[in-house]
């Protein structure tokens, strides 16, 4: 009997597994994130949970939330609040299609396009349609501020996130993302060193696509109360909850394939199994630095977020591809 | 006829449509970032605040009622609740007027720890904003840096007077009753507890060390300063006809304070500097309060090297009545001038008394200086202004 | 630390507070009274706004410390009657400060129990926006020409003014005021009851 299996069924796996990653991705890094934050204040963190290091405390919540009663407000648009959550998950699975884990085009991706980062950028915004339909379904003034907030913070900062990684895509003449990874491989060193204006932009986008501090203006708890997730409750909170981290995740996982030359690594070879252990430690040094950020900055306000965009990183990441396109060219 | 009425309907409509009605938005009672049970009705366009309107009284417990029928001792116990933040120090003002009446004056002694104490307060106090100022600008970590000095400094006032947050430790005419019902034995336990003189000495430098490192955190943080500075200014001439005061009078420019012109506690006796800023902006009143921190444990440092000897308390008859006459005794506490108006006829309590609390003053800016403000500068604005609902309410 | 320098201070103090009230008065055309180194200085209720006015301006008393009224009656409802009896009336007084030497001055009017009305002052100090207000719901006070005499800390259908001395407290009604016999006798004399482990 042979192991080869077919099309379909190895596709139907693949995306199992690229479905089954987003909450447990989501409940390690929320983990990771309540420890590390705890040791940053001089605190323990999660203890009890589990027997040790409060390892099951993400399990725990879990089961706390789905317990929990499923409130729709009165006034709320039901169908819309419904499948809010829905989309903003949506959005965070769909992106892990593309992500390379291993060089071997059967096994180490979903499903490697031709186009890869354009979809990878399109899809991450599949995400703010549920964040709006989420503000405005809610039938709360608060939800309303912080739904529109993320709608104008989305679109100002797609715009360097798309231009960021257009240096890379330039450099590495293909925007699959396979290519971009054996582009790198192959040459021995990451993008990150030639494209570093372009990696620090990525980033800076990323954490406000991500509505996370210092650009949380959307959820602004002092402000907004809870932003666009005042009124979920139980499991649907439970959604918005995971769809962050795991968010967190698929971005990080982005920014270490274009810009850290995703599975590899100085004299290693890449056919090997390390590889997704490889992406995945560069995977936690970024996501490490996003908790880091986290928990040092506070809160922008959102006309020096606009300008932020508009005014430095979106020039910036122009010239940036000028200058690119330019070398690209003559070297 | 019908054309031209289609076309007034159309332009109507555009006109309509250009015309954003404001929208009202109802922050509070129950908010993250009000500090209890304050609610402001905000009518906004978009972010920007056409008009604020802030409702109190959601806390008013009607402490100036209450004080007309209960005795002074009694009084004390319940004028701790005002800014449970720095119970102490509301304490002070009341029992001076109250003594001032009498006739009579504490000892030194007594003085020197009132003093003490009442700067524990402020420390606290200011510490309580250091903690929750930067919260609500979304950095959680400087919490945790303030409020686990403060928990030093809590557990000095704590092993002087038996409570953290309402010490209820000041008598008339003294500090803790020495001919207090009990047995006799325990008045040898009367005085500061042996070792608080080392202990605060310990605290107060780790506090000025945690200063420095929240100064470092905080005031070296870009997102920080661009939230704050040039946000919210006051000007001092009209910071001062709304009754604004303390730290957030300074911070517009007024060396004004009255630890330096009063006598109601030996201030005198001491050398501090009183910060001032320059602005008036949020910015200006996070640094006054993070010099007055260091201002208030040099003040300490002074007052435990040379705490004079004398007994802790006056004498006083068992059953007070305060002689009648009237008399107005302000204090410079931790969010502003504090003071009692105290009216007695003779009797076992007072007939009036008038609590004049610094937030409320505080907090009465709020219409003048949220006009025209964003939405999230309301929060950086109130939370710079630091003020207690206890103390607003009354 | 001797004590004469202390008392020379002292006598100085009341001197330059004594000569602080007089000045205040002078200009506010009132008649001034020092109690316990607190300056009140009385005027007509006719001239109140006038002499806020000048006292934030040619007194230079920028600072709105607070504003208040006292129910003076013969007639209280909690508490104690006043001994001896007093003129019925409300008192308004409104406390004003400098900035540099922290005077602080007390002006006061006395206003009828008929009618208590008064020009309000909020737009000499805008400060005293909240407290004419706080007057108003608990003594009735009405300022005249006060942007929005609403209720302030109670809710808009209360009835009554808290603060006079008519009103009555419910905790008073239902436990009374123990008045002077709430005070037990020292433990010494035998006649209190013992503090006293019993178990030792």
């Amino acid at each position: 009997m042979s192991l080869e299996l077919t099309f379909w069924w190895l596709l139907a796996i693949k995306l199992a597994v690229a479905a089954a990653v987003v909450p447990v991705i989501g409940m390690v890094i929320g983990y990771a994130e309540m420890k590390l934050s705890a040791h940053m204040q001089s605190r323990v963190g999660p203890y009890f949970a589990g027997g040790r290091f409060g390892w099951a405390q993400l399990i725990a919540d879990g089961v706390k939330f789905i317990q929990k009663e499923d409130i729709i407000p009165e006034e709320a648009d039901r169908p819309v609040f419904k499948w809010a959550p829905a989309l903003v998950m949506l959005g965070t699975m769909a992106l892990l299609v593309i992500v390379p884990v291993h060089p071997s085009p059967r096994y180490g991706i979903v499903r490697d396009l031709e186009v890869g980062i354009f979809y990878a950028l399109a899809i991450s915004s599949v995400s703010t349609i549920g964040v709006l339909m989420a503000g405005w379904s809610s039938a709360n003034k608060y939800s309303m501020i912080g739904g529109l907030r993320a709608a104008g913070q989305l679109i100002a900062y797609e715009l360097p996130l798309v231009l960021a990684t257009v240096g890379v895509v330039i450099q590495a003449g293909t925007m699959s993302m396979q290519g971009i990874v054996s582009a790198q491989v192959a040459q021995g060193w990451p993008f990150v060193l030639t494209q570093f204006i372009g990696f620090a932009i990525f980033m800076i986008a990323t954490l406000a696509e991500l509505t996370r501090l210092p650009f949380d203006m959307p959820i602004a708890e002092s402000e907004l109360v809870m932003g666009y997730v005042t009124e979920y409750s139980g499991f649907r909170f439970l959604f918005f909850f995971l769809a962050e981290f795991a968010n967190m995740f698929s971005m990080s996982v982005i920014a270490a394939t274009l810009f850290l030359g995703g599975y590899g690594l100085w004299g290693i070879n890449p056919e090997t199994l390390l590889s997704p252990i490889i992406l995945f430690a560069k995977v936690g040094v970024l996501v490490f630095l996003m908790i880091w950020l986290r928990w040092t900055l506070p809160r922008l306000r959102e006309d020096q977020l606009q300008t932020l965009a508009w005014k430095w990183l979106i020039p910036i990441a122009i010239a940036n591809i000028i200058v690119t396109a330019v070398l690209k060219v003559v070297l | 006829m019908e054309s031209t009425f289609a076309h007034h309907l159309s332009e109507a409509a555009v006109s309509v449509e250009l015309e954003t009605e404001g929208m009202t938005l109802n922050i509070g009672p129950q908010h993250p970032s009000t500090h209890g049970v304050l609610r402001l009705v905000a009518t906004v366009d978009g972010e920007r605040a056409t008009n604020v309107r802030p409702v109190i009284g959601y806390m008013h417990r009607g402490y100036e009622k209450l004080s007309e029928v209960r005795t002074y001792p009694q009084i004390i116990t319940i004028i701790n609740r005002i800014d449970w933040v720095s119970g102490f120090a509301n304490e002070v003002p009341f029992v001076v007027a109250a003594e001032r009446l009498m006739g009579v004056e504490a000892p030194p002694r007594a003085q020197w720890i009132r003093l003490v104490l009442t700067e524990m307060a402020r420390i606290s106090s200011h510490l309580v904003f250091m903690a929750s100022y930067p919260l609500e600008l979304g950095a959680a970590t400087p919490l945790f840096f303030a409020l686990r000095e403060r928990e030093r400094v809590l557990d000095l006032l704590e092993s002087v007077t038996g409570g953290r947050f309402h010490p209820n430790f000041n008598r008339l005419g003294g500090v803790k009753p020495v001919y207090a019902a009990g047995p006799t034995t325990k008045k040898a336990g009367m005085d500061i507890p042996s070792g608080f003189l080392a202990e605060t000495r310990d605290a107060m430098t780790k506090v000025l060390a945690t200063c420095d490192e929240i100064e470092n955190l905080v005031a070296g943080n870009e997102v920080f300063l661009a939230r704050t500075k040039d946000v919210g200014i006051m000007p001092v001439d009209v910071a001062a006809s709304y009754g604004v005061s303390g730290p957030n009078l300074r911070a517009s420019g007024a060396g004004f304070d009255l630890r330096k012109v009063s006598d109601y506690l030996p201030y005198s006796e001491f050398d501090f500097d009183i910060p001032v800023g320059r602005n008036g902006d949020c910015w200006d009143r996070w640094w006054v309060r993070l010099e007055e921190i260091r201002q208030s444990c040099r003040i300490i440092t002074q007052a435990i090297d040379g705490l004079p000897s004398s007994p802790l308390q006056a004498k006083v008859p068992r059953i007070i009545k305060v002689p009648a006459g009237e008399t107005y005794v302000r204090a410079e506490n931790p969010k502003g001038e504090m003071g009692y108006h105290l009216v007695s006829l003779g009797g076992l309590g007072p007939y009036r008394l008038k609590i004049r609390s610094a937030s409320f003053s505080n907090l009465s800016i709020l219409p003048w200086i949220l006009e025209e403000a964003l939405v999230p500068d309301f929060i950086a604005i109130m939370g710079s202004l630091d003020f207690v609902l206890g103390d607003v309410d009354r | 630390m001797t004590a004469s320098p202390s008392e020379n201070s002292a006598s100085e103090t009341a001197a330059a507070i004594e000569e602080f009230a007089d000045r205040v008065a002078g200009a506010v055309g009132g008649r001034a009274e020092v109690s316990h180194g607190t300056v009140k200085v009385r005027v007509a209720p006719s001239s109140w706004k006038e002499a806020l006015t000048v006292a934030s301006g040619d007194l230079g008393l920028v600072f709105l410390s607070w504003l208040s009224a006292i129910d003076w009656t013969n007639e209280v409802a909690v508490g104690d009657e006043p001994d001896e009896p007093v003129e019925e009336r409300y008192e308004l007084l409104c406390a004003v400060s400098d900035l540099s030497d922290g005077n602080l001055a007390i002006i006061s009017t006395d206003l009828s129990h008929d009618s208590p009305s008064i020009a309000s002052v909020a737009d000499v100090y805008p400060g005293a926006n909240w407290h004419e207000r706080e007057a108003a719901e608990m003594f009735g006070i009405d300022f005249v020409g006060h942007p929005d005499l609403t209720k302030l800390y109670l809710p808009d259908s209360f009835e009554g003014y808290p603060l006079r001395k008519g009103f009555p407290l419910l905790s008073r009604e239902v436990k009374p005021w123990p008045g002077k016999v709430d005070v037990e006798d020292m433990p010494e004399n035998g006649t209190g009851p013992s503090t006293e482990n019993p178990g030792a």
